[in-house]
């Protein structure tokens, strides 16, 4: 069998394996689509706090829905691409501009809604939670690039 | 890298060194279809090799089944994490090396037809073959 000593070339090889696995973890269009989805239903949680009878809180509803379409589209995207990943918080180094932005965005988006919504503003609150989930979806595939990136560059082994 | 950049002879074969090297690049598990097109190998091939890395305690398997398809899953574990790093520095520090001498040869001994790559010829490790 062949060796790493004698064909010097080993550690370029790994790198273009590396690129092949990687190239794997292109997000499909249903992936994004089921983000985008679930980005939706956090979005809609200040137009449901508004609109829903008092005393019922649309939280248990949102996570009900969220929390199996959640684990159904990362079952999906192991399936289909053949990677688990895992689950990455912020203190994975490469995802955290992602990571942060995706907070960020969230968090502004659903003040600024519950703000716009309380001086019944609806077109417009309608307006910043499809910007906002659409920024969602851009954070996303940012994080998807970066974890692309990492695993090309062999995680903490390169 | 924190590992000691050191050969280990179980991965030094260039097959399980891909395969090592493909399941240390930082995903969690890897499905075996994805592990062999990445690697360029056969499905006989990385069954052989796995069975190697498994027997050693480098790797992990799971194996499982969609309806009535089989589907087997890898990933290395703490001890192969730790060779795996530990010989991809090495390898490292062997290429650096090797590039170091080279680049010292050419300023010593510029040659007339220089522009050409020069043969990389390493020194054989291990007593492997």
């Amino acid at each position: 069998m062949r060796d790493a000593a004698t064909d010097p070339s080993a550690l370029e090889r790994l790198r273009v394996q590396r690129g092949r696995l990687a190239d794997r973890l292109r997000p499909r269009w249903w992936y994004l689509a089921g983000i985008a989805f679930l980005w939706a239903l956090v979005f809609a949680a200040p137009f449901g706090s508004r609109y829903l009878p008092r005393g019922v809180s649309p939280f248990p509803l949102i996570l009900a829905i969220a929390l199996p379409v959640a684990c159904l589209l990362y079952w999906g995207q192991a399936r289909a691409t053949g990677i688990k990943m895992g689950f990455r918080n912020l203190s994975y180094r490469p995802g955290r501009p992602a990571g942060i932005a995706m907070l960020v965005v969230s968090i502004a988006a659903n003040g600024t809604e519950t703000s716009l919504i309380r001086r019944d503003l609806l077109a417009a609150a309608i307006v910043v939670a499809v910007l906002a989930v659409a920024a969602e979806v851009a954070a996303q595939q940012a994080l998807l690039r970066a974890i692309r990136q990492d695993l090309r560059a062999g995680g903490g082994t390169a | 890298m924190t590992a000691k950049a050191r050969p280990d002879p179980l991965i030094h074969p260039i097959t399980r060194l891909s395969i090592c090297g493909l399941l240390a690049a930082g995903a969690d598990w890897v499905e075996f279809a994805a592990l062999r097109d990445a690697a360029g190998i056969s499905d006989s091939v990385l069954s052989k090799q796995s069975r190697v890395l498994e027997d050693a305690g480098y790797v992990e398997v799971r194996k499982g089944a969609i309806g009535r398809r089989p589907r087997t899953w890898f990933r290395l574990t703490a001890e192969g994490r730790q060779a795996v790093q530990g010989h991809l520095a090495w390898l490292a520090q062997l290429e650096e090396a090797f590039s170091a001498s080279t680049r010292d040869a050419r300023q010593a001994r510029p040659l007339p037809g220089d522009r050409d790559q020069p043969r990389r010829v390493l020194p054989p490790l291990l007593g492997s073959t």
